[in-house]
């Protein structure tokens, strides 16, 4: 079946938004590559960036991808007392920046740096990125299989292998997928951990040798690694469907009992609270206890949370509005354009976020001088940076609507747009607000694009924490800080909530 | 505490008799500002300076010229990139730099224009670009900053070629960014290439790498290491956010005529394609006259560039630091760059 006219224009916009860091990516590094510089990526020092960065990115995605499955197990399945409080403490740590929880965290001492310290910290910011679309798996399970699967003689954990898993695993692949593309971009808290990989050694290049070009040529290397992990988790996923016709059995499941092991699974889950939520928070107090810059510039928090919100809402609503065609593209039409566009925004999302506002300087100032520097300009940035995220959380929820939904209102004479709003639109609206709450959250501390592509002037939570802290006037950022935990708990709190809608039944 | 805000207020004072004595300057740079007044369009300025230094210089220009300033704050290296991705339609006036690389890669894009010579003989020629595109506004020396109770001063290396000798493997760190490249480049002034390829060798072997100034001498500050090369002013800044009494460092720089004991600036140019461009050489004059000099020196710990003016930091005299390679020799420091790839640093 041909996809609909209106769905392919939709789908044009983010994909020509998408291709635009990747154009500058290959226009800068074929320059690089004609000026010989082709040679400098042949070295033991590209082979050691190579390994870190690897290393970093499967130990976080598997860590946490473990922690994560066992806690929404817990947490979800078992009769773990106190359940909705400890999925509000599982998810917590997403209210954190990496910046100030590894700033914390480095300043313990140097086993917390390195690379141990690296896989550690980044492993604690990540659990919640995969532990909430495997919970809202975990819950939307119909029991019967598990039932069918014990029947016919497995044991709890082989029926957990051979049935549970994989149904959950698309969420975990989704999340698992955002965290792996997270970890190769990741770069504000490596600097604090000292840990070398190609995302701080691009910026080693245009920090240390202004040299656009080098810099590209390493932004290609790092696309071409993030190549298998964006068409990976699609192989993952494959074509199974997971949308179902009927409700399933009615049957509710009955938790695991825990016994013994309650007070160590509660331990382990107050230890991960503490560690990814608690340490940072401490950190800031001691800095406004200790500063002399104490209470300077306090009068602008207030002002500039009302700005990163400005910013963050119109971004998040822009670049969810932007995934929605890409993911509904994907799922109801198998062709290879449809799944080329929906899997090239998780390319660039493994890029720096300093390519991705250079590559917006540089295709704005030529073809739409008109917007650059422009309010326009950075939400346009901050969809291409973010566009993956909301695709996962709309995606969870349109791979769950049967097709055949828009197929009947066509047959009932509605024309496809029609169709679409009226019989997808309303399932996908779990999937949207989390899109939304997820993107917000993350644009709130967004830096580098906002620096260099906001209109002058413009005062975020981030701006002045960042001014702040490289004044050292760490009693002066404090509150900035606090002030972004405080605001990004509003959409932590509603992503969990709307993750795990389902309520609670007794 | 007390006494110590009670000395700075007493310098202010001083300073504040200095400036009436050099009102004279003061007046001659603001003297076409009763002209522009009326229709001054705002300076465009790219900041990668401390910010509450630039807040301070702008203030004080506008309040003497009444020409507003627009402000674009972010890292130095980014700012320059992004002039660079820009080229000719670049909207920016003036580019202030936290360093002087990041300056000088733009002018040899042929990026800068020409700064007013009257501006350029303000200040000794070592301060300034050899072409004339930009002016040091401020300078920082490059030191060490110590652990005083993981190291005393008698045990730390008496030149900057001992530091990474196998004695301090695993007490000194570096940071390859910030000054770094000055510091490798003046080694290959006084001792060669060869020397300078080996000491990164070490250095690479016996040290450990910080991504940033500030993390390195919050590093020694922690007792992690026992002892960084950096700036002098991360030091300062951290004793006026904690208390100098409260600090665990201090600073060191070598004794005698050291290839380590060397100096950067922050600097300051106008874009060849500034529309602007009467306003940006007036903004830049008012960099190095009293008025400037004296906001910029408040704020942060660096050496003012013009005579008559002092900082209110207890600086050690510049005149310790007979560096042997200037700002305006190093350029971009590309070399070093090409060194620090070849002993496999970057």
């Amino acid at each position: 079946m041909r996809p609909p006219l209106w769905l392919v224009l939709a789908c044009l916009v983010p994909s020509v938004l998408a291709l635009m860091p990747i154009a500058y990516v290959a226009l800068r590094s074929i320059e690089a590559g004609t000026s010989g510089i082709l040679q400098d990526l042949v070295r033991p020092y590209t082979l050691n960036l190579l390994v870190n960065t690897l290393t970093l990115s499967v130990s976080v995605t598997v860590c946490a991808g473990l922690i994560a499955v066992a806690a929404a197990w817990c947490t979800e399945r078992c009769d773990l007392p106190g359940r909705p409080v400890w999925r509000l403490v599982v998810t917590l740590p997403l209210a954190i920046p990496a910046y100030v929880s590894s700033f914390a965290w480095a300043s313990l001492g140097p086993w917390f740096q390195e690379m141990q310290g690296a896989i550690l910290i980044l492993t604690f910011y990540s659990v919640p990125l995969i532990y909430l679309p495997v919970c809202a798996a975990l819950r939307g399970l119909d029991p019967n299989f598990e039932d069918v699967a014990r029947s016919l003689g497995l044991s709890r954990s082989r029926s957990f292998l051979r049935v549970v898993l994989p149904q959950i695993s698309p969420a975990l692949g989704a999340g698992a997928l955002l965290v792996a593309s997270h970890m190769l971009a990741e770069f504000g808290a490596l600097s604090f951990l000292r840990v070398e990989t190609f995302t701080t050694a691009i910026y080693d290049q245009y920090t240390a040798e202004f040299n656009n070009n080098a810099a590209a040529l390493l932004s290609g290397v790092l696309m071409l690694i993030c190549l298998p992990v964006a068409f990976g988790e699609a192989a993952v996923r494959g074509r199974r469907r997971y949308a179902r016709i009927s409700r399933g059995s009615a049957r509710l499941l009955t938790p695991i009992a825990l016994g013994g092991f309650t007070p160590v699974v509660m331990l382990a889950l107050a230890l991960l609270a503490v560690a990814s939520f608690v340490v940072p928070l401490v950190t800031l107090g001691f800095w406004v206890w200790q500063g002399s810059s104490t209470g300077r510039g306090i009068a602008t928090v207030v002002p500039a949370m009302f700005t990163s919100l400005g910013y963050a809402l119109p971004g998040a609503v822009l670049t969810t509005v932007l995934a929605i065609p890409l993911v509904v593209g994907s799922i109801q039409f198998r062709g290879w354009i449809a799944r080329v566009s929906d899997r090239l925004p998780y390319l660039v999302h493994g890029l720096p976020g300093i390519v991705v506002a250079l590559a917006g300087v540089f295709m704005s100032i030529r073809y739409l001088p008109e917007v650059y520097q422009s309010t326009t300009l950075v939400l346009l940035v901050y969809a291409v940076l973010f566009l993956p995220l909301a695709q996962s959380a709309v995606r969870a929820s349109a791979e769950l609507v049967p097709r055949e939904l828009t197929d009947v209102a066509r047959s009932l004479g509605k024309p496809p747009l029609a169709a679409f709003v009226l019989a997808m639109l309303p399932n996908l609206a779990p999937g949207i607000g989390a899109a939304l709450a997820l993107v917000a959250l993350q644009l709130m501390r967004e830096l580098t694009a906002t620096l260099l592509l906001a209109p002058a002037g413009v005062v975020t939570l981030a701006t002045e924490f960042w001014s702040y802290t490289s004044d050292r006037a760490y009693g002066a950022a404090a509150p900035f800080a606090a002030a972004l935990v405080l605001i990004s708990g509003v959409p932590v709190y509603l992503f969990t909530m709307r993750a795990l809608r389902v309520v609670e039944r007794p | 505490m007390h006494r110590n805000c009670r000395d700075a207020d007493m310098t202010k004072l001083t300073r504040r008799a200095l400036i009436h004595a050099g009102m004279g300057l003061a007046a001659a740079v603001a003297a076409p500002a009763g002209l522009a007044r009326a229709q001054a369009t705002p300076l465009i300025l790219y900041n990668g300076q401390h910010r509450a230094t630039t807040e301070a210089l702008v203030a004080a220009f506008t309040k003497a010229t009444g020409i507003k300033v627009t402000e674009r704050n972010a890292e130095s290296p980014e700012l320059a990139s992004q002039i660079i991705e820009e080229g000719a339609r670049s909207p920016a006036d003036v580019f202030f730099s936290e360093q002087s690389p990041p300056i000088a890669s733009l002018a040899e894009r042929g990026l800068l224009g020409q700064v007013d010579p009257a501006t350029l003989k303000l200040i000794p020629d070592k301060f300034a670009a050899r072409d004339g595109t930009w002016i040091g506004t401020s300078v920082r020396t490059r030191v060490l900053t110590y652990n005083k109770k993981l190291i005393t001063p008698e045990q730390l290396p008496k030149s900057i070629m001992d530091v990474a000798s196998p004695a301090y493997a695993g007490k000194i760190g570096y940071v390859k960014q910030d000054g770094f490249q000055e510091q490798v480049m003046a080694i290959v002034h006084i001792r060669g290439r060869p020397a300078a390829l080996e000491w990164l060798k070490t250095l690479k072997a016996n040290g450990r790498a910080y991504n940033g100034n500030r993390i390195a001498s919050t590093a020694v500050e922690n007792g992690e290491i026992a002892f960084a090369l950096s700036n002098n002013y991360y030091w300062y800044s951290l004793a006026r956010e904690k208390g100098a009494a409260n600090l665990a460092s201090a600073l060191y720089s070598f004794p005698g005529d050291d290839a380590g004991n060397i100096f950067n600036v922050s600097a300051a140019g106008m874009l060849k394609t500034s529309r602007n461009q009467e306003t940006a050489q007036r903004f830049l004059a008012f960099m190095l006259s009293q008025e400037g000099q004296v906001a910029m020196a408040d704020t942060t710990a660096e050496y003012p560039v013009i005579s008559g003016v002092t900082s209110p930091f207890e600086l050690a005299p510049l005149s310790a630091f007979t560096a042997p390679v200037s700002p305006a020799d190093m350029g971009s420091a590309s070399d070093a760059y090409s060194l620090e790839r070849e002993a496999g640093l970057i």
